[in-house]
């Protein structure tokens, strides 16, 4: 029988702009010495360390992972799939524990992205260079698709986004991870100017820079350390083009097709049968406000026809689960490390180490990890208890 | 060696090199590889429960590159992650997931497109910036370090090494999977010579593994990690390389003189000769020689035959596999061998390893 396995450790830099004052191996180090701390255990313990980076061209260098993640006498692997990277990482993690090849695994999830000219044009690299590139499609342009047709499938308006921005924004200045968090109202989002319509620039997630760092542990390691169970970690991929995915019969590209099916087996995993009625938090990697009604459907909070009053509930806080207590990747979005931001959040939530941002009672928690154009889909569930 | 009950079987496998064919995407050579992976192991795409893949962004020439190559090689709905690695470490994640129980049926895909990746740029872009970009070194250049060390080591070997490169040449030429017309070659520094270079490829390898018995089982894996700064590493020891084989062995109740067959990555054929070397294979500075003499070292004709970052390791895997099934071709070794080491490495200059020990029924 499969040992459990519980995340006992995390380690974060904070997340700005840019770290312009100091090295990846700087940052790194940083994040791992104090996750190393919080699992109360050095190197000699760790099996296995994941290094999660996504493109390369961010940071500028190629393998950058290679001098300033691997460690000399230790195994390690990259991983790499976009968004998603830093979950994904943290299932490879999980994998390699429950295969029994070690029994703790060190995942360092590393953006600097801040070191790119300008970002966008490297994401418009991910696109078809016959068909897309072309017309500029890019993130920004790619989530004001979806935005439109969520507008007119379900109703949202101007206002839902704007509004969930400001809200996600409130509730960042309590995260001490985030060295300037952005404070906005949602009027100030309205007028803060087109990114592409109807995307205001103060919907999108800012440029950001940092590391996190976590432990992995089997239930035989974790004895007195305060952990946060793994109870659920599951992923899926789509196809690319977002035209085949538009009205397919499986779901339509703002149905999240991939996010859905994930966490329908992550919540079996898990024993959940009603997630918002079981779950006490979730912290969602949308980096754009736009996106986030999208996972609420997916993650089964309400029918997608319904979308539209949920979001008016986030707006004001009740849900009936606490939406992103951190602030979510529109507060900060290193895209190599977001997704495992996302768990580590959760983590941090469960085993009350979240400081002036913890919510209480939090014993149950979903995160999601998204990854190219919503085409990498993870869903972990974290609890207090032991399974 | 002993069964246990998540074990890891190979189904089939399937390896394709070719060159500069235009009337092919990428996405295209990635179908039609895993496609023919699927059909050596008669297995269906439906019977797939997940797909891992090793890619690497710069050699595929676009940003996040597995969004479009990822379906190709059958990821439609299905658990799918992509490593930055080398082939070797796919295969490695795919047998975890099945001992692990969170995969039946998993396909495992590597490739890498000579004719179009920029090898050498790429590489050079691997550097530290401040340290060792200025002076234009590449992963040829940290090959020729670690011969040239070799050479100081070991002077007078000029005819075992002329007789090695001849050999792997030979073999290479009677390897049915050897690419056709190679049309790149790189400028060498010395010591290195051009005979020694791979022979540059678009490579597709796949395989299926699954937890079903099938003739040829995951015996043993092993991974280790180098130095991170070149000056630091001792290049003819390869200390990460032993303790990767080391492991696998181990994992395999196996000891590596017992294994039947070899088969080794390395850039140039200097670095396959010296990573036979610190495997223990032969005496120090006799590895030209055993190079050149030994069938059962890299019989396919290694990198000679055709070499991709970072397809390589996943290569190396399925030369020991047709070799294993009695399906290598022409280079069939005589003795039906029934273990087989694969090796591994990463950039920069093997900074990772990986190995894998398979045993046929």
């Amino acid at each position: 029988m499969k040992q459990p396995v519980a995340i006992v450790g995390i380690g974060q830099t904070t997340y700005r702009r840019h770290h312009f004052n100091r090295s990846t191996d700087e940052l790194v180090r940083e994040a791992v010495v104090a996750a190393l701390a919080d699992a109360k255990m050095d190197l000699s313990a760790i099996g296995l360390i994941v290094g999660g980076v996504a493109p390369d061209a961010l940071a500028g260098i190629n393998h950058i992972d290679m001098s300033s993640i691997a460690r000399p006498g230790i195994p390690y692997f990259r991983v790499n799939t976009g968004g998603a990277t830093g979950s994904s990482a943290l299932l490879s993690a999980i994998t390699w524990i429950a295969a029994g090849r070690c029994k703790a695994v060190l995942v360092v999830a590393v953006e600097r992205m801040g070191h790119a000219t300008t970002a966008q044009k490297i994401f418009n690299s991910i696109f078809d260079p016959i068909y897309e590139k072309d017309i500029s499609l890019s993130t920004i342009s790619m989530v004001a698709l979806r935005a439109t047709m969520l507008m007119q499938y379900y109703g949202y308006t101007l206002d839902h986004w704007a509004g969930l921005a400001a809200r996600n924004s409130a509730v960042s200045q309590l995260n001490d991870t985030l060295e300037r968090p952005r404070n906005f109202t949602a009027a100030e989002v309205l007028s803060s100017g087109i990114l592409a319509w109807p995307i205001h620039k103060l919907e999108a997630c800012p440029t950001s820079e940092g590391v996190c760092a976590v432990v992995v542990a089997s239930a035989d390691m974790v004895g007195d350390r305060s952990a946060a169970w793994i109870l659920g970690a599951r992923g899926l991929s789509d196809t690319y083009a977002m035209g085949d995915r538009m009205r397919r019969a499986e779901g339509t590209l703002v149905e999240l097709v991939t996010l859905k099916k994930a966490a329908a087996l992550a919540y079996a995993d898990a024993g959940i049968t009603d997630p918002l009625r079981e779950l006490d938090a979730v912290e969602i990697q949308a980096p754009f406000a736009s996106s986030e009604p999208m996972a609420y459907t997916a993650l089964g909070f309400c029918e997608p026809s319904d979308g539209p009053r949920f979001a008016d509930k986030a707006i004001d806080n009740r849900a009936g689960i606490s939406i992103n207590p951190s602030g979510g990747p529109q507060a900060a979005n290193p895209v190599s490390a977001t997704a495992l931001i996302r768990i580590t959040e959760c983590a941090l939530q469960i085993r009350q180490m979240a400081g002036r941002r913890q919510v209480d009672g939090i014993r149950k928690t979903v995160s999601t990890g998204q990854g190219g154009a919503t085409q990498f889909s993870t869903a972990v569930i974290l609890g207090a208890d032991r399974p | 060696m002993s069964h246990d009950q998540r074990s890891a079987f190979v189904r089939g496998a399937s390896l394709s090199m070719g060159w500069a064919d235009a009337s092919k995407s990428l996405t295209d050579l990635i179908f039609e590889g895993v496609s023919s992976a699927l059909a050596a192991s008669a297995v269906e795409m439906e019977q797939i429960d997940s797909v891992v893949l090793s890619a690497h962004d710069l050699i595929d020439g676009r940003s996040l590159s597995s969004m479009v190559t990822a379906p190709a090689a059958g990821a439609y709905l299905r658990d799918e992650i992509r490593l930055a690695e080398d082939g070797l470490v796919a295969l490695s994640l795919a047998t975890a997931r099945i001992a692990a129980g969170e995969s039946r049926l998993s396909v495992v895909a590597a490739w890498g497109r000579a004719s179009e990746a920029d090898f050498l740029n790429t590489s050079r872009a691997s550097m530290d910036p401040f340290m060792l970009k200025p002076l234009g070194l590449s992963e040829f250049d940290v090959s020729a370090f670690r011969l040239s060390k070799w050479l100081s080591k070991y002077p007078g070997k000029e005819a075992d090494r002329n007789r090695a490169a001849e050999t792997r040449r030979h073999r290479a030429s009677r390897n049915p999977r050897t690419v056709a017309s190679p049309a790149l070659s790189f400028p060498l520094n010395f010591p290195l010579r051009d005979a020694e270079q791979p022979r540059w490829a678009d490579i597709v390898v796949a395989a299926v593994v699954g937890c079903e018995d099938a003739p040829v089982r995951v015996a043993g894996v092993g991974h280790s990690t180098d130095q991170t700064m070149i000056g630091d590493r001792d290049f003819l020891d390869m200390p990460a390389l032993r303790a990767a084989a080391s492991t696998a062995c181990d994992d395999a109740g196996i000891v590596l003189n017992q294994i039947d067959l070899f088969e080794i990555d390395g850039l140039m054929l200097s670095d396959e000769v010296i990573t036979l070397e610190a495997l223990g294979l032969c005496r120090p500075g006799e590895g030209f020689d055993t190079y050149a003499r030994s069938t059962t070292i890299n019989p396919s004709g290694g990198a000679g035959a055709g070499w991709c970052y970072p397809a390589m390791g996943l290569v190396r895997f399925a030369e020991c596999y047709l070799q294993l099934t009695g399906a290598a071709g022409a280079v069939q070794s005589k003795s039906r061998a029934r273990t087989a080491l694969a090796i591994g490495a990463s950039p920069i200059g093997s900074q990772t390893q990986t190995a894998v020990v398979l045993e046929a029924e």
